[in-house]
């Protein structure tokens, strides 16, 4: 899980071109969307490709979604739970 | 004063509810949905998205899809004029994109394949078809961009810069658009139901509507444009302002525009995409302006969203209900929304119909509103005199060699500035929050256009937006369609569709200065910096609000060398752009700023009536310090040849100086000629290191320059000591 969370840092911070935020201090806790970093539903959308595209698993609805990337903890979550065996 | 009245003369439309005027008015009786599964292109992966696209289009070799769409509703427009128009104005955001995603694909290295890309192509090639040799602009808003087509033609019409005016809008289905929406999951999967509470999106379409305008009054007039209004959310990139700010203002700058009130209007078109938040902001919108709305109706249930065609075709929507007192359906509607508190029509209705107000909302909080009426129904407002030179308080430029400062620097030496931007540096004095997920072209606009404020030091913030690019953003675009294709259309970037948009920049500069009046992007190839400061001159008219007009284009591989005619493969990309900031009034301007000529090369006889022109206020003799002559190289010959004649005509022994052979070639080279112009007007000297002699001093004699565009269009812009 915490292997989960580290990686997933790591591709956000790429995908959402965060130059200002190293994964050492990105808080898996911390609100995503919406918080200090400025991370907005056209991001959210973004991470929505990625997570599809890297895992498998896809997040189609607005009501999965904003619970899902409320944090990176929550994602990594369910990315573990809905991950088919061979990707996961 | 009033002003002149300006007539519908004839109207062309080609959407998926069919072909001609007759066919769609019949379509909308009917109210029946034309969405359908997308079967114009085949998909790589998944099923078929519900789409609105046109059935009947006689097609031509060769020719994008965009360009015949839009011919087909031109020659109806046309159809009962004998007259070429003397101006096409169109609205487009996909030009040639459709068959470029093709050629792409195939890795096609021919670049005359290519030569319908971009989108000033679209009205010159209409202009060609009407035979219209005046300007032909393009404006792309977005999803707004028939809309401020319209608006823009109704401006020059009213100030009788011409007679007769063709414009409207279009855009073609293509995997840009299609894959795009659905990334950003703004697409209904069983079709579009604008304003149902169970509504999920939009669906993508095409088509196209021309209108013929005019101020002299037709035998049968269709109806007469009374209003426009443009505004800008400055909010975000893509969604909408929550409460509709923008949509509102724009509505009531329409309903100021005509001298009407709420009241006066008997039916409202909505812009009604179907997604959840457009639909809400806009009721918002509606419900705050109106109290109690009159009828309101989204056709894009029946026809999806045509995007750049949406404003136009409404527009003959709205003509059709004030012509045929018919008022469409909302059609697809069956569930009230308790959030909106706005309910459509769910019925055609037969309704006598005075004037109606017609709404298109685009990315980039793009807005623009008109409104239609019956001929000479309602008495016009008085309209003040015609507005002052606009004038320059402050500029800015970058290029290869690097700001304005260090652009300068070398143009003194008499160095070339050409070359690619350091993009990285530059987007280092812009906020990281609002920069990172911009590429290169934002970033350069966002550079120019905050240099350019501060040197101007007013202290209201730029109220409009104008910004010329010959080809948008093409990293973004490139980027999209790349990874489209490498992951066999499944994992298109939402946040490169957003910024694929030509008006993504613009919409950035807005964001961040606040400006929410009018923010028009204009793309007219190597003439697209003159076509947005003719767009300045005609739409920021206030005396008391400062404008920005900016001029930029990105170099990238491999995507310049295939568009650009200018761009050779084996020479160094050039890339920059220039900026000003801009109000009417002369106290403590830099200097003044004139677009007197704006024309297609048809003939020699374009150059006599440059001469005139430029002659209009004074002899012409002695006036210029200095030409600064913009000759694209792939038009190297005829450029020449247009000059020699000109000076010999004109008698003018002005120094000449071939920007090109410093800037490097790219599209918008005018705005950094331009802000060589200022520059040395505030300077008072003209590096002789440029110009092949001493230095040169206008200060005690020519207080002007001459900015020339050479090539297929024949432009001027002079800049003037205040």
């Amino acid at each position: 899980m915490s292997k989960r969370i580290e990686e997933l840092k790591v591709k956000i911070i790429d995908i959402l071109n965060l130059q200002d935020v190293d994964p050492e201090h990105f808080d898996e806790n911390e609100r995503l969307v919406g918080g200090p970093l400025g991370i907005d539903s056209i991001d959210v959308l973004e991470m929505v490709v990625m997570v599809e595209k890297e895992y498998g698993v896809v997040i189609n609805s607005q009501e999965v979604g904003e619970r899902v990337f409320s944090s990176i903890a929550s994602l990594a979550q369910y990315i573990e739970e809905n991950a088919s065996g061979s990707k996961s | 004063m009033t002003g002149r009245r300006v007539y519908i003369a004839g109207a062309g439309i080609i959407s998926p509810l069919g072909s001609g005027l007759a066919a769609t008015t019949e379509a909308l009786r009917r109210n029946r949905s034309a969405i359908r599964p997308l079967d114009l292109f085949k998909l790589l992966s998944g099923e078929p998205l519900p789409v609105g696209q046109v059935d009947e289009l006689e097609e031509r070799a060769h020719l994008p899809r965009t360009h015949c769409l839009a011919r087909t509703a031109s020659l109806e427009a046309m159809a009962d004029s004998v007259l070429p128009p003397e101006a096409v104005i169109v609205g487009t955001t996909t030009g040639g994109i459709l068959t470029t995603e093709q050629l792409l694909r195939d890795q096609e290295q021919d670049k005359n394949a290519y030569r319908y890309h971009g989108l000033a192509t679209v009205a010159e090639y209409i202009a060609g078809e009407v035979g219209c040799s005046g300007p032909a602009l393009v404006v792309s808003t977005a999803c707004s961009s028939g809309a401020v087509a319209i608006g823009m033609a109704l401006e020059m019409l009213r100030r009788g810069e011409a007679v007769t005016v063709l414009a409207g809008g279009v855009d073609s289905l293509c995997r840009l658009t299609y894959y795009g929406f659905h990334s950003l999951q703004l697409v209904d999967r069983e079709g579009c139901r604008p304003l149902d509470r169970d509504r999920h999106g939009m669906a993508v379409a095409e088509g196209s509507a021309m209108l013929l305008l005019t101020t002299e009054k037709p035998a049968l007039p269709l109806a007469e444009i009374m209003g426009a209004g443009l505004s800008c959310d400055a909010y975000h990139p893509a969604a909408p302002h929550p409460e509709g700010r923008g949509a509102r203002m724009a509505m009531e700058a329409a309903l100021a525009d005509a001298g009407l009130s709420p009241s006066d209007i008997d039916y409202i078109s909505l812009h009604g995409t179907g997604t959840p938040e457009n639909d809400l902001a806009e009721a918002r919108a509606v419900n705050a302006l109106f109290g109690t709305p009159p009828p309101v109706s989204s056709i894009k249930g029946a026809t999806g969203h045509s995007l750049a065609a949406a404003g136009a075709i409404e527009a003959v929507v709205a003509t059709i209900a004030v012509s045929e007192d018919l008022l469409p359906a909302n059609t697809g509607w069956q569930h009230p929304d308790p959030a909106l508190d706005l309910l459509p029509l769910t019925e055609p209705v037969n309704q006598p119909t005075m004037a109606v107000l017609s709404n298109s909302f685009g990315f980039g909080g793009n807005n623009g509103c008109l409104v239609v009426t019956r001929p000479e129904s309602f008495s016009q407002p008085p309209r003040g005199q015609s507005s002052p030179c606009l004038a320059i308080h402050g500029f800015s430029a970058l290029t290869g060699a690097g700001s304005t400062a260090a652009t300068l620097a070398l143009l003194a030496q008499g160095s070339p500035i050409g070359g690619t931007v350091d993009v990285d540096s530059v987007a280092k004095q812009l906020p990281p929050r609002l920069v990172r997920r911009l590429k290169r072209l934002p970033r350069m606009t966002l550079a120019l256009a905050v240099e350019a404020r501060e040197a101007a030091g007013l202290a209201e913030a730029p109220d409009a937006v104008f910004m010329g690019t010959g080809w948008g953003a093409l990293s973004e675009t490139y980027d999209f369609l790349t990874g489209l294709n490498n992951s066999n259309e499944q994992f298109p970037s939402p946040i490169d569709f957003v910024g694929s948009v030509h008006n993504g920049p613009a919409g950035q500069v807005a964001m961040l200065m606040g400006s929410t009046g009018a923010n028009i992007t204009m793309s007219g190839g190597d003439y697209s910096f003159e076509q947005a400061v003719l767009a300045a001159d005609l739409v920021a008219t206030d005396a008391e609000k400062n404008v920005l007009v900016v001029g930029a284009d990105e170099a990238h591989l491999p995507l310049s060398p295939l568009f650009d005619l200018s761009v050779s493969p084996d020479a160094p990309l050039a890339e920059g752009g220039g900026a000003f900031c801009l109000n009417r009034r002369k106290e403590g301007a830099a200097c003044l700023l004139r677009l007197p000529f704006y024309r297609q090369w048809t003939t020699a006889n374009d150059i006599e009536l440059l001469i005139e022109s430029l002659g209009e206020r004074g002899p012409l003799a002695g006036k210029y310090g200095l030409i600064l002559a913009g000759i694209p190289a792939a038009a190297k010959e005829q450029g020449e040849e247009q000059l020699a004649f000109f000076l010999r005509l004109s008698g003018l022994k002005s120094p000449v100086l071939r920007y090109r052979e410093f800037t490097g070639e790219f599209a918008s080279a005018s705005a950094v000629a331009a802000v060589m112009a200022a520059s040395f007007l505030v300077s008072g000297k003209v590096p002789g290191n440029l110009a092949g002699a001493e230095d040169i001093l206008p200060e005690d004699g020519p207080a002007a320059i001459l900015v020339l565009g050479l090539g297929s269009y024949i432009t001027a812009m002079e800049f003037l000591r205040p």
